[in-house]
Order: C-alpha cells, then structure tokens, then sequence
C-alpha cells in the first residue's frame, strides 16, 4: 500500500475562524499583484470553504474590462491552478465582477459606490467591504480619500482598506501618508500589509517565545551575546528595476520585512493575544531601537551592488547590466548593519541585520547566539566550545534549530557541537498556505494582528532615517561595494561583525 | 458578549397586521439602512426545559430561551429529583418531559425572541421571526414586533436596524400562525431556520418552517438518534444546507486526532487501523457515530455490517461494526455507552476515543484520546504494553449555541459540509436497528 502522502484527517479542519459576507474591492486589478497573488490566494481560500456562501469580488482598474472579461483574464494567468479545479473555479468565477474606476474622478467612486451596491443585493454581502490598494503608491492617499468622500469608509465596523507596502519612503513621507489615511477612516480600519508577517515562520516567533516558558527568562541581554537576521535572495533584480532604482534594499526590504522579523524577536510579551496589545508592545521596541552609531552612521552599516558572477555554463550579470537600470546606478542591492536596542531587556546586544540579492541561497532566519558558559571546563574538539545558538528559519526548511555542546563520543571529556532540529514538514508535513491567503483572511475578519499599525511604520522609518538621510545628502561617505553575484555579499560586510569579533552564520 | 433586549418595548399586534405594519416601518425609517441586506433568522424556541424549570420553582424568570449555567445548574439538580439516571445530560429532552410531569405554577415574564444573543445581533440580522411555543397548549396566538438596533458596544453604529417578530402560543396557536412567516421571510435575502429544540417533536412544524432553499440549524443531539439521523440524512439528500451543532462540537475531537497523523512518519499507520473504539455518555450515540463516519469516510473504508452491542446497562446498548479497508482487512468498531456521573450539557457527549493500528513490520501504535473530565480507564486497558501509545486529553471548548449560531450565521454557507454530508449518511447506517 503506498503511504499517505497527505493527512486525510487534517482536510476541512481550517474553518477555525469565519470570515463575514462580503465584497473585496481590489484597486490595481489589471496589474501583476491581483492576477498573481490575490485572486489565488482568494481562490484558495474559496477552496478551502473558508470563504462565505455570500462573497464577491470587484476588480477595479482603468481599463474599460467587463465582468467576463476579468474572469477569463484571471483564468488565463492561473491557468494550471483552474484546469486543477475546474469545478471550484467555475463556482468562484461568478463571484468576480469588473468596474472600470478612476479613483482619481469623482464619478467613478460615485458609479463604484451604486456598482457595490447593486453586489450586496445581488450576493447578499451586507454592505461589508475590504478595499485593497494593489496601486502605484502615489495613489494611496488620493484613493482612501475618494472612497471617504464618497462615504465608502463611513462605517468602520464594515469597511476596511488593506495598504500595500511600501508605505511612504521615509519618515516623512509615511507621517505625512498617515495623516492622509488617517483623515479618511480610523486606524481600526487601515490594514498596512507586509506579507512576511503571513509566514507561519514570522508568526510562530511569537509561538514559540510567548507558549513557551523555557524561552523568556533566558530572551534577554543576561543571556543573549548578539541576534543575527539574514534575509537573503538568490534572485537579482529582474523585472522590478523601475521600482528598485528608487527603492534599494534598505527601503526595499529591511525597513519592513528585516524590522518586522526585528520586532517579534524582540517585543515584551504583550498582557493579551490581541492585535493592539501585541501592536503596542512592537512599536515600544522599535522606538527603542537605533543604529548602533546615529552620529556616524557609516561605521554601521555596509552597503553593496551585485556584479557579474556565476559560472561560464550560468553567467549572471551585474546589476548595472540589468536592462532598466542606470549603468552608473548607486542603488545599493545589499545591505547589513548593526544595531541597538535601548531598553532593560536587550541593552548592549548587537543586532546584526542583512539582505541581499544574488547571494548563494534563498533564506532568511534568525538567530540568536547565547553567551559562553562563564568556565570552559572540557576541551573542545573545535578549540574552544561553540556558544549556543538558536536558529528561527523563516525560510525555506521552515522551522528551528538549537545548536549545544555535547561530550564527543570517546574515552576523554572533549566536548563539540551538535544541532536539535525542529521541520515544519516532519512534524505537520504538508506546506502552509502562502502568505497573502493568511493576510486577505486577516483583513477579511477585521483582524489587524499581522499589519502594521501607523505608530509602527513610523517607528521603522525614524530608526533607518540617518542612514537614508547620509545616502541622500552625502552618499560617498556609505559607498556603495560591488560583491560577485553568488557570494555572500562584500568584504566590508564581515569585517561589521569582525570588528565585534564575530562572523556570519553560514546557513 | 452579554445579551441584550430589544431597545423598543414590542408592540402587540393582530397577526394579520403584522406584515403591513413591518413594511410600513421598512418603507419609512429604516429603508436604505445597511441591516436592510443581510438575512433573516428564524428560530424554534420552544424552551421546554427552561419554561419547567421555572415552573416548578427551579428558577427565576424571564424566560429568554438563552442557556445560561445556572439554569445548566438547575437541570442537573432536577435530574436525580425526577429520578433519572445520572447520566441524563441536562439539556436531554427526557428531563424536560419528566419536569412536566410534576406540579408547580411559578409565572415569569416571557421574554423569549427580544432577549438576543449579543453574539448573533453583532451580525445585524435584518429580520429576527421567533415562534416561542407556550406550555399551556391553548395559549392564543399573540403576535408581537420591535425595530431593533444592536447597541455600539455589540458592534452596532447606530446605522444599521432590522426587526424581531415573535409568535408565542400553544402549538395549535403556532400551527395556525403558520402562514404568517413566508410573507416575513421573503426571498431576497438567505434565511436560516434554527430548530432550537428536539427534533422530535412537531415534524410537520419543521417543515414548514425550513423548506429548501432556508437553510436549517438542527441539533442531533437532542431528539432520539434515528429520527436525528434519518431527518439529517432526508435534507441533506434533498440538498439543503444542513447545518448540525452536534456536529461542530466535534471540532476539537476531529482536530485533536488530525493533530496525531499531521507527522508524515505517522501516516502510514492510518492505512493500517484494525480498530476503532467510541465511549459515549449516556445512551445517546449520534455525536460518537458521526465521529466514527468521518474517520471511516476520511479513510476510505467500506461498512460491511452494524449491529448492537447489547450491554445489560442501564445506560443503554452499544453499536458495533465492521469495515473493509481499501487492503481488504477488516477494522472492527465498537461505540459503547458509558455512566458517568457529571455529564456535559448534551446528550451523548464523547468520553474517549481509541484508534489500534498496526502496521506489518512496525510495532503497532495506539492511539487514545479522551475528554478532560473523563477518564480513559476503559479505553487504556489490556494490551497496549507492546504498543507505541499516543495519549490526548481532548480540550472541549465551552462556547454556548448561540456562540456557535452566530459563527454559522456569520459566515455561512448555501450548501452542507462535504464532510458531514459525507458523514451523516454512514452514520445512519451504523445506527443499527
């Protein structure tokens, strides 16, 4: 008999929390997002009859589309996913509706306002909707404040807008988007998405802290020598260099994802699992956090830009070669820096963060390096006994490590390392639902637990403002070191750690 | 969430002006409101036991059809009082059949319909239709209708309004107030039926209240198992959303067994079950067969033959059967009643589960789950010394039937759950006669 690939037991047990009636109102529905992310993470959920009976979708874009139009549309781009379930999708395909809408005209929200409401008839969906702003980031401010004008926002208990990152491109910038949004419907409203907050991963950091009564006593500056978060891609830029050119990795990927992954190691254990407990302890920490030289900045913190690498049979060009970027581009592609976080629990760790493109391998993780037992009693077969580690991997081989000295088999008393490893795949064995599934469902329930909340984005960009602030006014003192596409990033990058007599963890 | 009375003293009306007076109001003040597009509920709250209870002086009024732990607390007093079994679940239509047959005439005000559980207005339903059958059966028919707003703290904003109507009477009275309730009901919005009481009683009621496409809310657990299962398999067939509370309160039990084989090294061991074992309270079986229909169907197994499992106990014979893996061996079960002397709110509440695998090369694994207040002695004896043992203590949630009401209404599907709908039908079956 063959074994069990999947376990039969576990299907239909997801319907832990159900999401009211309603319509999803998805702004930017001709673009990439929708036909790549959203419209199967929605068709999944429907899949996964986590979606109510009554349930629409209403694509929305300039382009004069009809209803079938947008169907057939969607079908073609998820192609291989529809012949799968046909069936499911011919179900969920009389959901999806199309409204051409100008969010920038006046009428269009006025048609888009009688438009929702001919769909609450005709699906019964009770006047609940989720807006989800899949637009170029200029428009955010202009669109929430259309939808409020035309008193789309006017009920907070039924009307939530989900925000695309990235919000702002700086302190000043995001306060300033903030208020926008903010004058337009109430925070409880606003759902700032960040899709490495849907990993499992990122949310099990909290699991695995707060659940836990081994972790916390030993999750401070007592015990803890330093933290490392690595993001890393093996990708370049590819069709993104138009957006990248004016964002770089820092803006790009560190002052959301890194700071998010940041803020979950970091955070005091919120009074209560509830979206503002856990939202308020997150921003307290990152106000609490700084570069571990705001004065001069270039002492911590590295950029660089990949160039040409790979082998003769794989050859990857630099990123000056990607086609849409500068040939003189000084966008940087890679990033790491120290940092500090000034409170009683972690006064004195250094925090490590970094994120690439077209480094050696696709992962990210956290790791938290223990301080050395205070007498070295046995020698070790490495020289000296490794200090303890604990090892969060986002990505891939989801799961956990715990690396600790044991006796080395033989007749003395030499110590050396071993690793205690936790697999997502072995222990639950079938893959999570992808990041945007969890967080359309989030924003579906009205649950903002997984978003960003405006204290919070400010937060982040305030910590990374000197840096931004040098690259812009004087970005020879941050010069920019191009590292070989497929190495681990530039010299000057070990040499942070170095300095603090440290490396990289090798993953 | 407290519940809350309606903001608006009812107002008393003949039945034959209800309709207008409800479209009047719809037309005038509460046209346009979003409450106008969300779905109509209507209940069957017979609150037999409630209304006995007070009766005899068991408690105070009013009578809500709400159950709260003390009324809970009242019924368990009142079950050895009527000289039933310990075991008598108190929510079990017996015990309120037994409190009638004792004497009492404590009156309490009837607040049945107007008093909403705050769980279920937060979802703003557009029109609330309760028929609140009175123990006295020649009780006339009185109509009665409130606009109702839920209040902020339920999640209300002041926006959004619908519209209780109750009928309360004596069943002939209720019988006759019958036809007033399509009108109400309409067809431009979904409609739920919740049938709050035995499904034994008043069949030709429930007809008429839930015909296709109204989606119904039964629970299996209270009415003889035959007639729950028979009625579950009849409107499922017919293809009516089904929705069945019995059934959601397997949820931790079908969790906790998933959460057994979630590690791949342990699947294989599901290709190899020989045997399956359901203690329940009392001799009520439904909830234990469902559990064993899903197991059954989620693993592929053929039912070759049920039959009973006599006990010589009080509490009631056992159900046995015997399945066919997709291998071709036989997995025999056997669901047996057990005494317990605090039982659950429901009738046939689950006590343990035990699942025996074994696997030709490996040692055989056991799997045992039980509930928190009971134990698993009988389920743990005999030979598992060579097994590899799984053991769980099952967490029950403690949510009341309203809270899981509104978690239907709140997200509700217009077609029955394939799992139970898969469930049910062999369930049925092994309910032997």
């Amino acid at each position: 008999m063959n074994a069990i690939l999947t376990n039969p037991l576990r299907v239909g047990l997801r319907q832990e929390r159900v999401i009211s009636p309603q319509c999803i109102v998805i702004f930017g529905a001709s673009g990439d997002l929708t036909h790549r992310k959203l419209i199967p993470a929605l068709f999944e959920l429907f899949r996964q009859r986590r979606l109510p009976s009554e349930f629409a979708v209403l694509g929305c874009a300039r382009r004069p589309w009809s209803d079938e139009e947008f169907r057939s549309r969607m079908a073609e781009a998820m192609a291989e996913e529809v012949r799968n379930h046909q069936a499911a999708w011919d179900q969920f395909a009389s959901c999806l509706f199309y409204e051409p809408v100008d969010l920038e005209q006046p009428e269009h929200v006025v048609r888009l306002g009688q438009r929702l409401e001919g769909i609450d008839r005709l699906k019964a969906t009770r006047g609940n909707r989720t807006f989800y702003m899949s637009v170029s980031p200029a428009f955010y401010g202009s669109g929430c404040r259309s939808l409020a004008a035309a008193g789309l926002l006017a009920d907070p208990s039924r009307s939530r807008v989900v925000i695309e990152k990235p919000f702002g491109r700086d302190y000043g910038s995001a306060q300033q988007l903030n208020k926008v949004v903010g004058a337009c419907a109430q925070e409880s409203q606003i759902f700032r998405i960040d899709h490495y907050l849907g990993k499992e991963t990122v949310q099990n950091i909290l699991v695995l802290r707060f659940a836990n009564a081994i972790f916390e006593p030993i999750w401070n500056r007592n015990y803890i020598a330093s933290v490392q978060i690595t993001a890393a891609e093996t990708v370049g830029v590819e069709e993104r260099a138009g957006y990248y050119e004016t964002s770089g990795a820092l803006r790009d990927m560190v002052q959301n994802h890194l700071t998010q992954m940041l803020a979950l190691t970091t955070m005091e254990a919120p009074g209560r699992f509830d979206p503002e407990a856990i939202r308020n302890e997150k921003a307290k920490v990152l106000q609490a956090a700084r570069l571990a030289d705001e004065q001069e900045p270039w002492n911590c913190c590295v950029r660089g830009q990949y160039s040409s690498g790979g082998s003769q049979a794989r050859p990857m060009s630099g990123y000056r070669q990607e086609p849409g970027v500068n040939t003189n581009s000084t966008t940087e592609t890679y990033v790491a820096m120290k940092l500090f976080i000034n409170n009683w629990r972690w006064q004195g760790v250094p925090f490590y963060l970094r994120t690439g493109k077209r480094l050696p391998k696709r992962m990210s993780e956290v790791v938290l390096t223990f301080r050395e037992a205070p007498v070295h009693l046995f020698d070790a077969a490495g020289g000296s006994p490794t200090a303890n580690q604990l090892i969060l991997r986002i990505q891939p081989d989801e799961g956990a490590g715990f690396m600790f000295e044991v006796k080395a088999p033989g007749s003395g008393m030499r110590s050396r390392p071993v690793d205690m490893h936790f697999s997502y795949d072995e222990s639950f064995g079938e893959p999570s639902d992808e990041g945007y599934v969890r967080l359309l469902a989030d924003a579906m329930l009205g649950d903002p637990t997984l978003f960003t909340r405006s204290d919070e984005v400010e937060a982040a960009w305030r910590l990374y403002t000197p840096l931004l602030e040098l690259i812009e006014d004087s970005p020879w003192q941050l010069p920019i070191h191009p590292y070989e596409s497929g190495t681990w990033g530039p010299g000057a990058s070990d040499s942070l750690l170095a300095n603090d007599g440290l490396m990289w963890r090798r993953p | 969430m407290a519940p809350q009375l309606t903001l608006q003293a009812p107002l008393g009306l003949p039945p034959s002006e209800v309709a207008p007076y409800l479209s009047q109001l719809w037309s005038q003040g509460l046209q346009g409101s979003t409450g106008a597009s969300t779905f109509t509920l209507v209940v069957w709250e017979p609150a037999w036991l409630e209304q006995h209870l007070i009766r005899t002086g068991r408690g105070d009024g009013p009578i809500t059809g709400l159950v709260s732990g003390e009324r809970l607390e009242a019924a368990r007093l009142a079950v050895s009082e009527c000289g039933l079994p310990f075991s008598t679940a108190p929510m079990a239509p017996d015990l309120a059949w037994a409190l009638g047959q004792l004497g009492g005439d404590h009156q309490a005000q009837d607040l049945r319909g107007q008093f909403v559980s705050g769980a279920i207005s937060a979802l703003m339903p557009r029109r609330l239709i309760t028929l609140a059958a009175t123990l006295a059966a020649d009780h006339p028919l009185e109509t009665m209708v409130a606009a109702y707003c839920p209040l902020p703290e339920e999640g209300g904003t002041g926006g959004a309004c619908g519209d209780v109507v109750v009928l309360r009477g004596g069943m002939g009275a209720l019988r006759q107030g019958l036809g007033l309730i399509s009108p109400l009901v309409g067809d431009e919005m979904p409609c739920w039926v919740w049938w709050n009481g035995s499904l034994d009683e008043a069949p030709e009621m429930l007809d008429a209240l839930a015909p296709i496409p109204r989606r119904l809310m039964v629970d299996s657990s209270l009415g003889t198992p035959r007639r729950c299962l028979d009625l579950l398999v009849e409107r499922i067939g017919a293809g009516q959303a089904v929705n069945d509370l019995n059934w959601l309160r397997l949820r931790s039990w079908r969790e906790s067994l998933a959460m057994v084989f979630d590690p791949p090294s342990r699947r294989d061991a599901l290709n190899h079950v020989v045997q399956l074992d359901i203690d329940v309270e009392g001799n009520h079986p439904v909830k234990g067969l469902l559990l064993a229909a899903w197991i059954a169907d989620r693993l592929g197994w053929h039912l070759e033959n049920s039959f009973v499992v006599p006990t010589g106990e009080s509490s009631g014979d056992g159900f046995g059967a015997e399945f066919r893996r997709s291998d071709g061996e036989t997995v025999h079960f056997r669901l047996m009643p057990v005494p317990v002397g605090v039982p659950k709110a429901h009738p046939g509440a689950l006590v343990g589960l035990r699942l025996i695998c074994s696997p030709g090369e490996q040692p055989p694994l056991c799997v045992i789950l039980c509930s928190e207040s009971g134990g698993c002695m009988r389920l743990e004896s005999g030979g598992m010394a060579s097994m590899e043992l799984v053991e769980e203590v099952v967490a029950l949630p403690n949510e009341s039937e309203e809270m899981e009401v509104a978690r239907l209404l709140g997200g509700g599907h217009d077609t029955t759950n394939p799992l139970m709908a898969a469930a049910v039908p062999l369930a049925a079956k092994l309910l032997a006669q």
